[in-house]
């Protein structure tokens, strides 16, 4: 079944007495370079039945004081304050009086389903263990327990998945199971740590429909730690907004999302793209990078980045504050911000570089790709391989890119994106179909020259810049190798090397330094003047900002928005963020297991989405506007993507779509039957989708 | 799963026969048999010697091909893999000594394993504890000592013992005494026997289970799972035992499946040193007794024995870990 | 095949491999220390390893400048004083044939540490090249390489030592060929199942794109990135060949008389170890000392360069 719900806010009194209370908790860990304090100082109260959003970016301390409460830190930690949970205090307890608490009166929900459940175990089994931890049950009655869990977090069969073991559950069944786990002793508290970080829109959508079902089944209090704002936005009752360790304002999600009060919360939701309906508001980038927490300046944390600080702000830290008719802010210009009268983009104000989709005018085709097909064998066994089926990534792709142009490429994982731009990469004859590149067809080039020059024609931008930076050598030969395949020589390449840091705004004395030693903007901006190199007429981009916090996002984005203006790039953009997407392209194809199902330009699909899974698509990514996110109609899909072993002989989304489950029997057949051919939308040239019951 | 074993057997019966057949040749090519009669007295011509070799088809005249045809027949109709050039069957050496290096490995390899891998999961447990410490540092210099040095130092302190302890038990030489009757004494003075050599093996063995047990603990102890056990409520302790320990006792199963048959394959240097008769010192024997057949036929069975090890590991791995088990 | 060798078989290594995770670069450092510097601070900060160094360079100055404390040499004979116990004129003693232990230490820890040191070094090349180019190429080449490992583990390779040394009757550099042939073979695996994580890695896919060729992106990205597990399998395969040679020379089958290496001293001294102790005594110091300095120094190596060792962090120390 389909859900179409609208959220509404089951906020309980605020009066209760709170379940968990935290007092200036401080935690700190050794490292190298002495103690490193990840947490400092922080507190709140949280009440039965309501949503306490924690919010921050990579290094703010979130997850550690998701860990100080649960007492999972590392023995070489270092916590001091006040956990109090149903007022006894948690701070100072050994091993074996935590663990009485743990599962019992907190549950946990972790970031990463893969690897949170034993491997050997089955999930039955795992969730019997939970339940006999506190309770006196016999075997067999905890067994039945675990089969009721299951059922409830949304398990299908669950008398006989029970038996099954992780491995083989997708990650969003396996969330579920750790969910049921958290809750399997109705605990009063719970802490779920990005519980839907590693998973796709589609899924998050249900799990945290999920996660809300246990809370109201156990009527727990939740603390919600996540980077997204949309999901605190869709979610949270409070929210507070972390920084370097600390709470830098607090409030109730209603007066957060209206009026963010700290400097560092307002620009933040400036720099989130969102698709959310409306005209095309530009992004402005915060500038600069949060600060390690190993190497935190005196003063504010924010100040280095902060448009509207005083001198004041650099020397001491301001405290967490209450600032009438809003939450605690710790903030020196607070009640400024409060009440209007500062702008905390600073008097320069907003849009200094206009970001978005510029077309610059539809040049040559830069990109030609018809019916596309990749097919890898399924094999079987571990120890022995054995072929047993044939994987459909691809299956009868087509689109064609200009220069100047921007084409998003937008699925879930499984959805063939990324296969298909691996496959144009590859500068190979494909399996099917073919790939023409800058007017010559890939495959037929016959001299190493050739290869090389449609090689220069062609770069990648990849998704973890660290990753995609050999650790040990320095960026100034990283950026020099793709000119020393070419075969530039020693002078060309030092010069070369230099315009390209500029072009990517970037120092020359980067060139020195080590990969690890840079931030992640940094190392994506060296990443993209790598794939600049050899002056390409078009780049791939697979997800070129899923590993970027929020607020180093925009920054890039108005980059790679500038060098398409100034160089003429062609981009082809794989990302699963339809938000992001949305920022950077011209046109945009969304995929279904291999298949194009809706293809148009950008502006087109946001405002008038035709095939149902686009809808679905659109609807399962939250908006960071409390308002708008707990109203608007929602589609959930139901499901996971399935495999693409075996695909249905008709419209591969047959299985989860809802329209199908709504349409007259004809149309049923022919869904099932009949894969379903584009259709050009009446009055929106180019805007297609391939759908029988639309 | 019998499908995949057959597949797997019958590929490791082809490289054994490679294998076995170039040892052959090799052997053949190295080895001189006549050196066993050159010694003798009264002295011999070559052609008497020659002729002494003949009726065990090591006569150097014949052709090496035709040899080898004949050795190879006589493996693969009669299972017979030849005589030592002064006569004695190989067939029957080897099954005799193969069941003295059992009797002298079985026990040093259960001891091993048990000692080795109680000592890794204690001490991993508390890592960084003077247990751990006093007994890595222990280990790590015993498996840097060779295991001549070793079994050496085992025989000089059983000696002073002897001596300055009046202590009469401690054999430092033979399978047993030449002048014990009946049933009950002869299992005794097998087992006194046993004493010396099952110490040196003990301490050779137990060393690599010990760290290898020891850094596979450390490895799944921070794994993501265990933190999650301690979420459900349990101690770290406990969450240790019941996820960690039964992940990582994993790899050692497959090595000690691995190391099951190479029992008897034996132990080389200790039965050097104590004076047994075992495998082990059959192949320094053969080498050196230039008995090209018993060579090619320790070979072979010891590469037999490590394929069907490897099966063994393969099995006990697809038995104990559900990520295998595809069905 | 024997339970009681170091030879072939792939033996445990004290600690383990290396972790995966000993590939990773180094996580930010906030005083941004060269990578150079902070291996060796972090080596320093070991203290087995500086007394496994330590001993190592006595060890190698011993057997370099050691005869020039002594009139003897390891091949003279002094009939005067046979099998004598330690003294002011023969330092270590001297064996049933007069020779003196000393002299003979000095040249047998010498031919022990030259076999060791080349082996293990030729034996590292040898198998970087062919594991990293297996895993690199993969496909066919990847299961050629890979059959032939296979097939050279089954084959009993202490046997084809024994055979071959035996014939060749202990010339020491035929040994470092034959102990070379027959022991890259478990290591070449290690490198290969190592580079074929790294295979994967975005970087190298990343140089695939750029156009860069597979031998340049083989000596550029994917050696350098093993770089610690060679370097830790360097020192322990000085200790493996140590051992091997020992157990060879031991059986007889190794370096020979009249030549003389600590194996063969051990077995001249066996016999008699009641009777005159001294004989064997000293040169098994010598191994011992020899193997677990290379241990200390290959396990301190290893903690750092393990960006995820949490040694110096907790004050912690192996």
């Amino acid at each position: 079944m389909t859900l179409t719900t609208t959220l509404t806010d089951p906020a309980a009194p605020a009066d209760a007495t709170p379940v968990l209370s935290v007092r200036d908790l401080w935690i700190s860990f050794p490292s190298e370079a002495g103690p490193v304090e990840a947490v400092r100082g922080v507190g709140f109260d949280l009440q039965p039945g309501r949503t306490l959003g924690i919010v921050g970016e990579s290094g703010s301390g979130k997850s550690a004081t998701a860990m100080g409460i649960m007492g999972l830190l590392p023995p070489s930690a270092t916590v001091s304050g006040e956990v109090l949970l149903g007022g006894r205090d948690l701070v100072g307890l050994g091993d074996k009086e935590l663990s009485g608490v743990r599962g019992n009166g907190i549950g946990m929900v972790f970031q990463d389903p893969l690897s949170a459940l034993t491997p050997i175990y089955s999930v039955g089994r795992l969730l019997r263990d939970a339940l006999r931890v506190h309770q006196d049950l016999t075997k067999q009655a905890a067994w039945e327990q675990a089969v009721e869990l299951l059922d409830l977090v949304g398990i299908p069969d669950p008398r006989e998945r029970a038996k099954s073991f992780p491995h083989e559950f997708s990650g969003g069944m396996r969330q579920r199971v750790v969910i049921a786990m958290a809750i399997a002793n109705k605990p009063s508290v719970l802490v779920a740590d990005e519980p839907t970080t590693a998973l796709d829109v589609t899924v998050q959508a249900q799990i945290l429909d999920v996660l809300r079902l246990a809370q109201r089944e156990t009527g727990a209090g939740l603390v919600l730690i996540t980077h997204d704002l949309g999901v605190v936005a869709g979610y949270a009752d409070d929210v507070a907004v972390m920084y370097a360790g600390r709470f830098v304002e607090r409030a109730g999600v209603d007066q957060l999302f209206r009026r963010p009060t700290m400097p560092y919360t307002a620009r933040l939701l400036a720099a989130v793209p969102t698709v959310d309906s409306g005209v095309h508001r530009p992004l402005v980038a915060i500038g600069g990078e949060p600060p390690t927490p190993a190497d935190l300046p005196a003063g504010c944390p924010f100040a280095s980045r902060c448009a509207v600080a005083l001198d004041a702000c650099r020397a001491e830290e301001p405290a967490l504050r209450e600032v009438t008719g809003h939450g605690h802010v710790a903030c020196l210009r607070a009640d400024e911000v409060a009440d209007g009268t500062l702008d905390p983009a600073g008097p320069e104000g907003a849009a200094d570089e206009h970001p978005g989709p510029v077309r610059t005018g539809a040049g040559e085709v830069v990109l030609r790709v018809e019916d596309l097909v990749k097919t890898f064998p399924i094999t079987k066994g571990a120890l022995l391989k054995r072929r047993v089926g044939t994987l459909h990534a691809v299956n009868g792709v087509g689109f064609e890119l200009r220069a100047g142009e921007t084409l998003g490429l937008v699925g879930e994982s499984g959805s063939g994106k990324t296969t298909t731009l691996l496959e144009v990469l590859r500068l190979r004859r494909p399996e099917g179909g073919r790939i023409e590149i800058a007017g010559t067809e890939v495959g037929t080039a016959r001299s190493a020259a050739d290869v090389r020059e449609l090689r220069q024609n062609v770069q990648i931008v990849m998704q973890d810049p660290l990753g995609a930076l050999d650790p040990r050598l320095p960026v100034f030969q990283l950026l020099a190798e793709p000119l020393q395949a070419i075969g530039r020589d020693r002078d060309a390449i030092r010069t070369r090397v230099h315009e390209l840091l500029t072009l990517v705004g970037l120092d020359a004395s980067v060139g020195d330094r080590f990969p690890a030693t840079l931030s992640g903007g940094q190392r994506q901006r060296v990443g993209i003047a790598r794939a600049l190199a050899t002056e390409p007429k078009l780049l791939a981009l697979d997800e070129p900002l899923s590993a970027l916090d929020v607020s180093v996002q925009a920054g890039v984005i108005n980059l790679l928005a500038r060098l398409k203006r100034e160089l003429g790039l062609a981009y082809l953009v794989v990302a699963h963020d339809l938000a992001v997407v949305r920022y950077i392209s011209d046109r945009i194809a969304v995929m279904y297991l291999g298949h194009i199902v809706e293809t148009g330009d950008t502006e087109a699909i946001f405002a008038d989405p035709k095939h149902p899974y686009t809808r679905a698509l659109l609807s399962a990514i939250p908006v960071p506007d409390p308002q708008r996110e707990r109203t608007r109609e929602r589609t959930v899909l139901r499901g996971e993507l399935p495999s693409a072993a075996r695909l249905p002989a008709g419209c591969v989304f047959v299985d989860r779509c809802p329209l199908y489950r709504l349409a007259g029997e004809d149309v049923r057949l022919r869904c099932r039957t009949e894969r379903p051919a584009p259709s050009v939308v009446a009055g929106q040239p180019g805007h297609a989708y391939a759908c029988h019951a639309a | 799963m019998l499908r995949h074993v057959t597949r797997k057997a019958a590929g490791w019966l082809l490289m054994i026969a490679v294998a076995t057949n170039a040892t052959y040749f090799l052997a053949s090519w190295f080895l001189d048999p006549r050196s066993n009669y050159q010694g003798l007295r009264p002295v011999r011509s070559e052609a008497q010697i020659d002729v002494a070799l003949a009726p065990y088809n090591l006569d150097p005249r014949v052709p090496l091909v035709d040899r080898w045809w004949d050795w190879l027949t006589s493996v693969v109709l009669r299972f017979d893999w030849g005589k030592s050039p002064t006569g004695v069957s190989v067939n029957g050496e080897i099954g005799y000594r193969s069941l003295v290096s059992a009797e002298l490995v079985v026990l040093a390899t259960v001891l091993s394993v048990v000692v080795g891998v109680a000592l890794g999961v204690h001490t991993a447990s508390r890592q960084y504890g003077w247990a751990d410490r006093v007994s890595q540092a222990v280990s790590i210099v015993v498996f840097n000592i060779p295991t001549s040095v070793a079994a050496l130092a085992v025989v000089f302190v059983a000696i002073w013992l002897n001596q300055h302890a009046g202590l009469h038990f401690l054999y430092v030489a033979g399978e047993n005494s030449p002048d014990v009757h009946g049933l009950l004494p002869t299992i005794g003075d097998r087992l006194l026997h046993l004493i010396l050599p099952t110490l040196t093996l003990t301490l050779m063995g137990y060393v690599g289970y010990h760290l290898t047990q020891r850094s596979l603990l450390l490895d799944t102890i921070n794994a993501d799972f265990v933190r999650t056990a301690q979420a459900t409520g349990l101690t770290r302790a406990q969450a240790i035992r019941r996820h960690a320990l039964r992940t990582a006792l994993i790899p050692t199963a497959t090595s000690v499946a691995f190391s099951v048959p190479a029992i008897f394959t034996g132990a080389i240097i200790t039965e050097t040193i104590f004076g047994w008769n075992g495998m082990g010192r059959y192949f320094v024997q053969t080498i050196s007794k230039n008995d090209v057949h018993g060579t090619v036929a320790t070979a072979a069975f010891a590469a037999a024995l490590t394929a069907i090890g490897a099966i063994l590991a393969d099995i006990a791995t697809v038995f104990l870990d559900p990520r295998v088990r595809v069905s | 095949m024997t339970s009681d060798l170091a030879t072939g078989a792939p033996t445990p290594s004290p600690l383990g491999q290396v972790p995966e995770a000993a590939l990773l670069p180094i996580p930010r450092d906030k005083r941004r220390l060269g990578l150079g510097r902070l291996y060796l601070r972090r080596f320093l900060r070991n203290r087995l390893a500086v007394v496994g160094v330590a001993i190592f360079l006595l060890l190698v100055l011993f057997s370099a400048f050691g005869d020039v404390f002594t009139g003897y040499s390891y091949s003279d004979a002094d009939f005067a004083a046979l099998t004598q116990p330690p003294s002011s004129a023969h330092w270590f003693g001297t064996n049933q044939g007069g020779n003196d232990i000393y002299a003979s230490a000095v040249h047998g820890l010498q031919r022990s540490l030259a076999i060791a040191l080349s082996v293990s070094v030729l034996t590292l090349v040898l198998a970087a090249v062919i594991g990293s180019g297996a895993a690199y190429f993969g496909g066919r080449v990847e299961k050629a390489t890979l059959a032939v490992i296979h097939f050279l583990l089954i084959v009993p390779s202490f046997l084809i030592l024994a055979l071959v040394s035996h014939r060749l009757a202990g010339d020491w550099r035929v040994l470092i060929v034959v102990l070379t042939a027959f022991g890259w073979m478990s290591t070449a695996r290690v490198i290969w199942s190592v580079s074929t994580s790294l295979r994967e890695r975005d970087y190298v896919t990343a140089a695939e794109f750029m156009g860069v060729r597979p031998l340049r992106i083989i000596v550029r990205h994917i050696i350098p990135n093993l770089g610690s597990l060679l370097i830790v399998n360097l020192t322990l395969g000085v200790v493996a060949t140590v051992l091997s040679e020992t157990a060879l020379s031991f059986l007889g089958f190794g370096v020979q008389t009249p030549d003389v290496s600590l194996g063969t001293m051990l077995a001249d001294g066996a016999g008699t170890v009641t009777s005159a102790p001294w004989l064997f005594a000293f040169p098994a110091g010598l191994v011992v000392l020899l193997t677990v300095s290379m241990t200390f120094i290959g396990d301190g190596l290893r903690d750092a360069l393990d960006p995820t060792s949490v040694t110096g962090a907790a004050g912690g120390r192996r």
